[in-house]
């Protein structure tokens, strides 16, 4: 494929670390959450679990950059975007229901709203990149 | 963990992160003093989480100390794993990845700071 154009090359570069981060943080705190307090909200604390596994599939599929890799890159954060408004909107509209904060609540306020940007950006990316046919 | 050199480590990381945004600025790309910044960045990690972990096993105070072990730990690798993914980097990209790990370095103290204050902070 043409190298110039991989996910991973350029800005793609800083984009894989934010995402790496993502991951390190959601997984952590999924982890502490699902091993010390599950039964507390399980609703909230299974969606931080779901998060981590998003970025962490978002962060190896942008650092890989093949064709592939796109397509799972692009699936992945497509449901990270969709997760962030969907939670972020049910959080905000049943708070009771959502006692417990998770990385999506409130389109992420507790992480400076990154989440809420985060996969915008990545779709831009993935778009930007995209590979270009040549007509014959 | 509030002394005087989870201070100094803050002022590091935002120092770090400054000084990549000029390189950025002037089109510099990754060189050797940023990296040697960033070790020692890391050096003065290290001594942050020796620290924190003698004072956690030396005090009484109520927090949640798997987490706060997490976040020193978490705090180490990420500039490791930033000079890896950087090691052949030699394009601004690489300039603009050390800016966020200096900056991230400074929010997790805080952040540190706050899981030592425990849920009564």
């Amino acid at each position: 494929m043409d190298e110039t154009r991989a996910t991973h090359r350029g800005f793609g570069r800083v984009l894989v670390v934010i995402y790496a981060l993502f991951a390190i943080a959601a997984t952590a705190r999924s982890v502490v959450q699902l091993s010390t307090k599950f039964s507390e909200a399980p609703v909230a604390y299974l969606l931080s679990a779901l998060a981590a596994v998003i970025y962490i599939v978002a962060t190896v599929a942008l650092a890989r950059g093949d064709r592939s890799s796109r397509r799972v890159a692009m699936a992945a954060i497509s449901f990270e975007l969709a997760g962030v408004l969907i939670v972020g909107t049910l959080s905000l509209a049943l708070p009771d229901e959502f006692p417990h904060a998770s990385v999506w609540s409130s389109f992420g306020s507790g992480y400076g709203y990154i989440p809420l940007v985060l996969p915008a950006v990545g779709l831009w990316w993935l778009r930007r990149t995209r590979p270009q046919h040549t007509s014959e | 963990m509030t002394g005087p050199f989870a201070d100094l480590l803050i002022a590091a990381g935002v120092l770090v992160g400054l000084w990549s945004l000029v390189q950025l600025i002037v089109n510099r790309p990754l060189g050797r003093t940023l990296r040697l910044g960033v070790w020692c960045l890391e050096a003065l990690i290290a001594v942050f989480l020796i620290g924190g972990i003698a004072q956690m096993m030396t005090t009484d105070q109520d927090f949640a100390k798997l987490e706060f072990v997490g976040y020193l730990l978490g705090m180490l690798a990420i500039p490791l794993g930033a000079l890896w993914w950087t090691r052949t980097d030699g394009t601004r990209a690489g300039t603009a990845i050390i800016m966020v790990i200096g900056l991230v370095t400074s929010i997790l103290v805080l952040r540190v700071q706050q899981v030592w204050a425990g849920p009564h902070g």
